[in-house]
């Protein structure tokens, strides 16, 4: 992936770019507004990592500018203000996602990954097949093999999300997002205790394993190898 | 303007202050009336008298001077001459000799006689007359009619009737405008007030550049708006300072020690690094929390405030920690009415609720039932998360609400103690009334959505995921959901 970051913290920059080399990414980094425009608007990068206040141009304008010409990159907000309106300002304004500082680097490169392969849009997917895993979302069913999976509806979602990124890591935040809707941390186990119990009915005993942890990263839907 | 609330009118200082003159003026007017009515009437009286008193006299000279003969020949000359006095000259014995005046009063001085009416068959007129005995012998009587007087007590009474019927129907009248022109300027300054409440730190109350009462005290009010827009300027600019100047440097560390964590091996520093790490993940926490419950508390963030399916919410946060509790050998069982609503922002309630559930999750024993209710009670969305745990005690149930209030007996269970005082800053947001009550035993926490909503119809849909959206309604409710509770 070619990413570009908005970003006039050296250090922060630094740290992104030395991780998404790590992981295998193009980064270029531009450390003010005016400049990650032009930058933007020229380059055909497939992801943006912006800072919320930069200096010249604060990020909305950018990510507004950079909407407002087409630029239709994935835009992800990486920034210290974590206001409540915040978050909904940045997605008014044009943005993907919204990722608070501090932030583990895992989480980035997750949201990151998850950004580029949103598929264009493609109702015509509508049942989801990892290995021997289908998933019907029409009639709303589950099989493994020949063997029925009785789902309830949340379950049903967080299944429906692993599998949409299957073989990416997806992140705790992330599913608590997308799954549930939740934009704030909870301090009890909501995603451990539901991974649990989805992993018990996805895998029964002898079955090769699907769903798995990342430690400090996340869970991944694969097939066994 | 004041047709449409015609109550709100009458209730109002200006009104009452109307009604108080109007009823002022009018006793007035009667004192004053009154006094005039007896002055005319004690002269009108004295005239009267003083012409009957004079007739006699002069009667009684033309008897001294001219003899009894002369006399009865001056009564009967007057009495035919209309609008004049009226007589009546008896004898020693008693005998009319002259007048038209009926034999009606023997009485010696003064006496009120009736008359009958000639004009008018069956009525009788009064008569205020004045008998003497002359030198002679002669009873001589003179008398008026009382009828002007009457008549001038009549006219009087009626123009007083009418005078108060005008001085109230001015005094409504003027009531009325005065205190449309009242509760148009209080009206401005309530608008004004809602509006900085609802978050709209820019507004003043309009001024009309007359320099009276009202004008002066709207500009103190603009004055004090003034201010405590500036305040809650600076105190917002700090808390972009504190998060940009405390966050990045602590991002920073973070970074680092992620840095560090990927590059050692040895897995005893990494056990260190690990633990520094979360120690600066419970900073970060406590810190924004603080910051966020600041935030809430200012009144001013309400861009994500929306009309929300609020039986949605409660299900899908219920449903999340149902696991949860199960996992904790704790019951959680939900009874939420469909179709409640209520105007607010999805991610913040989610997160009161979610806070609340958690606390009873965590301060709780194994086996602890957790009940979570949603329903309409007189037109207001009630709610309520209900443990059979431990409890509050009495004394502390005010203050848990409080940033890093903990109870004694909670010390040893992580938490930052700033959960609640979340819970309570949305609920200040939202107009949510939190009763905090004995379950019996254990904690109950009741929310009453009391809030009335602004008049905008768009439902934000709370699953929000264009993805998943659609395909949501088509599933059946939760597990523990129970419909048509109310």
């Amino acid at each position: 992936m070619r990413i570009l970051i908005i970003e006039d913290d050296m250090e922060t920059a630094d740290y992104v770019m030395a991780g998404l080399h790590r992981s295998g990414h193009l980064a270029e980094h531009v450390s003010d507004g005016r400049e990650g425009i032009v930058c933007a608007a020229g380059g055909n990068f497939d992801a943006i990592v912006i800072d919320r206040m930069l200096p010249g141009t604060d990020g909305l304008t950018v990510v507004k500018t950079l909407r407002s010409v087409g630029v239709k990159a994935g835009i992800i907000f990486l920034t210290a203000r974590a206001g409540v309106d915040d978050r909904v300002e940045g997605l008014d304004a044009g943005g993907d996602d919204y990722l608070t500082k501090p932030f583990a680097f895992s989480e980035l490169l997750a949201r990151l990954h998850s950004l580029a392969r949103r598929p264009p849009l493609s109702d015509v997917e509508t049942i989801l097949r990892v290995a021997d895993l289908e998933l019907d979302l029409i009639a709303r069913r589950a099989k493994r093999g020949d063997r029925d999976i009785q789902l309830r509806p949340r379950e049903f979602r967080l299944l429906e999300y692993l599998m949409r990124n299957a073989d990416r890591v997806v992140t705790r935040t992330m599913l608590l997002e997308k799954v549930w809707n939740f934009h704030f941390d909870p301090k009890t186990k909501i995603v451990e205790t539901h991974m649990s119990k989805l992993r018990a009915k996805v895998s029964l005993e002898g079955e090769p394993e699907l769903i798995h942890t990342i430690r400090g990263a996340g869970y991944v839907l694969r097939a066994p190898a | 303007m004041f047709f449409g609330r015609p109550l709100r009118i009458f209730r109002t200082a200006s009104f009452a202050l109307a009604l108080l003159y109007a009823a002022l003026f009018a006793g007035s007017a009667v004192v004053l009336g009154c006094i005039v009515y007896w002055t005319v009437q004690n002269s009108v009286d004295r005239q009267l008298t003083a012409r009957i008193e004079g007739e006699l006299q002069l009667l009684e000279v033309v008897l001294q001077a001219d003899g009894s003969a002369e006399l009865v020949r001056q009564v009967q000359q007057r009495v035919v001459y209309a609008g004049n006095l009226e007589y009546f000259l008896a004898d020693v014995d008693g005998k009319r000799l002259a007048g038209s005046l009926p034999e009606a009063t023997r009485k010696l001085g003064w006496s009120d006689i009736e008359v009958p009416d000639q004009q008018n068959r069956g009525h009788t007129k009064t008569f205020r007359v004045k008998t003497k005995v002359f030198d002679n012998g002669y009873r001589m009587t003179v008398g008026d009619d009382l009828a002007p007087i009457y008549e001038i007590r009549r006219a009087f009474f009626e123009a007083l009737i009418w005078t108060l019927a005008a001085f109230l129907g001015l005094a409504l009248l003027g009531g009325i405008l005065l205190s449309t022109l009242f509760l148009r300027r209080v009206d401005a300054i309530s608008k004004t007030v809602a509006e900085i409440i609802g978050g709209n730190l820019n507004s003043r109350v309009p001024l009309r550049g007359t320099y009276d009462p009202f004008d002066r005290l709207s500009a103190s009010l603009n004055r004090m708006l003034d201010r405590i827009q500036l305040l809650m300027e600076t105190l917002s600019q700090i808390s972009n300072d504190i998060a940009h100047a405390l966050r990045t440097p602590l991002s920073r560390l973070r970074h680092k020690l992620e840095t560090a964590l990927i590059a050692e091996r040895n897995s005893e520093s990494n056990k260190t690094i690990d633990a520094a790490l979360m120690e600066t993940d419970t900073i970060l926490d406590t810190f924004s929390a603080l910051l966020r419950i600041a935030q809430i508390e200012s009144g001013t963030r309400t861009a994500g405030f929306g009309n929300l399916d609020l039986s949605n919410l409660f299900e899908t946060v219920a449903d999340a920690f149902a696991t949860v509790a199960e996992d904790e050998g704790k019951t959680l069982t939900a009874n939420i009415a469909p179709k409640v609503t209520y105007w607010g922002d999805a991610d913040l309630l989610s997160e009161m609720l979610a806070n609340l559930i958690e606390n009873a999750i965590k301060h709780t024993a194994e086996g602890t039932d957790i009940e979570i209710t949603l329903s309409t009670q007189n037109g207001v969305p009630v709610a309520a998360v209900a443990d059979n745990g431990p409890g509050v005690p009495d004394q502390h149930r005010t203050r848990i609400f409080r940033r890093f209030y903990r109870l004694e007996c909670s010390s040893g269970t992580p938490g930052s103690g700033l959960g609640l005082a979340l819970v309570a800053a949305v609920a200040e947001l939202h107009g949510i009334e939190l009763v905090v009550a004995d379950n019996q035993p254990g904690l109950r926490m009741t929310m009453s959505f009391v809030a009335q909503p602004p008049k905008q119809a768009e439902i934000r849909d709370f699953t929000g995921l264009s993805l998943f959206a659609e395909r949501e309604k088509s599933v059946p409710l939760q597990a523990h959901a129970v419909p048509g509770v109310h």
